[in-house]
């Protein structure tokens, strides 16, 4: 029990630091590379949470699929932010 | 910099707290330790032989919610993702996606060799995912998601004109997707079709036997448990989204040039 809810807290601070950066990477592809990362401890979470069928769609959705599309629309822009 | 510190220590307080209010707090009551009331209703009912009325012949609680006691929602939200797609389709009307304007190389032999390996791996457990769906965790949309992942790999290691090669074109994929759609349309109306034939009242979406409708899909063929419609819908539901993301995959990797140039009208000649 103490262990499930210490695995759930350092995935949810992970996710959380991998979120800032997401948000203020300057550099788009470093910024999904992020997001992913977010993503898979969030996947964790659920996992721990008891969510087996939410982690199997989440997974290959926000792993693979989203960073696969962003980057594909990221080739299409610019790769750096300019603020 | 400094700011960024403030930042991100007010972050972490106001986690800490959330968290502490949601977990050691009791905001939500006791997460791991006792089942809740509405769960005991569904856990009663999802597999339970022994009254025919109300179960859904399905030990996976999950799937019978999805597409027995609310399938309509996910009927629904199914349509939300075919029109998604059909309006990615229609921006991208009248490109043709066969015409070749450079040689696609992809990524080195490693990482081909690696993903050939890896290739039937995950279409045999996104097939596992669909077929087992009734049984254990996962269902329709969660293999066609792991599915979706092999074209966008197809077209990332060994670029988009493999899946040209292979012979998988968009209007393959819309017809594969079509058929999935099909298979969901044509399980919804067999309850209603047996109905009509046998002179029973039945419902639309009806899996097991209800209190005024006793029309029954088989739950077990050969000994083995297919939970009536469950299976058929996790099925038809895993061709559907599987297929609809290759759609998508292979409309966005076609070059930005080409889709320009056939939009001013110039045939690009290979």
């Amino acid at each position: 029990m103490e262990l499930t809810y210490l695995l759930l807290a350092i995935s949810m601070l992970f996710a959380l630091i991998a979120t800032y950066i997401a948000i203020f990477e300057k550099n788009l592809v470093k910024a999904v590379i992020f997001s992913a990362l977010q993503s898979i401890s969030f996947a964790l979470a659920l996992y721990l949470l008891r969510a087996p069928d939410i982690v199997l769609v989440y997974l290959p959705i926000t792993v693979g699929v989203y960073p696969a599309a962003i980057l594909f629309l990221i080739r299409k822009t610019e790769e750096v932010e300019e603020v | 910099m400094r700011k960024d510190l403030v930042v991100a220590i007010c972050l972490a307080i106001v986690i800490v707290i959330i968290s502490y209010i949601v977990t050691l707090g009791g905001g939500l009551g006791p997460l791991f330790s006792d089942v809740r009331p509405l769960a005991t209703v569904y856990l009663g009912t999802t597999f339970n032989t022994s009254n025919p009325i109300f179960t859904a012949m399905s030990p996976e609680a999950v799937t019978a919610i999805v597409w027995d006691y609310r399938g309509l929602d996910t009927l629904f939200e199914t349509a939300v993702f075919y029109l998604a797609i059909i309006g990615s389709v229609a921006i991208y009307r009248g490109i043709n996606e066969k015409l070749r304007i450079s040689m696609g190389f992809g990524l080195s032999k490693i990482v081909k060799v690696v993903t050939k390996l890896l290739i039937p791996m995950n279409i045999a457990v996104a097939t596992s995912i669909a077929l087992h769906g009734h049984l254990t965790p996962g269902g329709g949309f969660q293999a066609g998601a792991a599915m979706a992942v092999i074209p966008m790999l197809l077209v990332v290691v060994f670029s988009r004109y493999f899946l040209l090669d292979i012979r998988l074109s968009k209007d393959l994929a819309l017809t594969l997707r079509s058929i999935g759609l099909l298979g969901l349309a044509l399980t919804l109306f067999t309850p209603v079709v047996i109905g009509l034939i046998n002179g029973l009242n039945a419902y639309i979406m009806q899996n097991q036997a209800k209190i005024n409708a006793p029309v029954s899909l088989p739950a077990f063929v050969g000994g083995s448990l297919i939970s009536g419609s469950l299976i058929m819908y996790n099925v038809s539901e895993f061709l559907a989204v599987s297929f609809g993301f290759a759609i998508l995959f292979i409309l966005l990797s076609i070059e930005e040039g080409l889709v320009k140039d056939q939009m001013r009208g110039e045939g690009v000649e290979h």
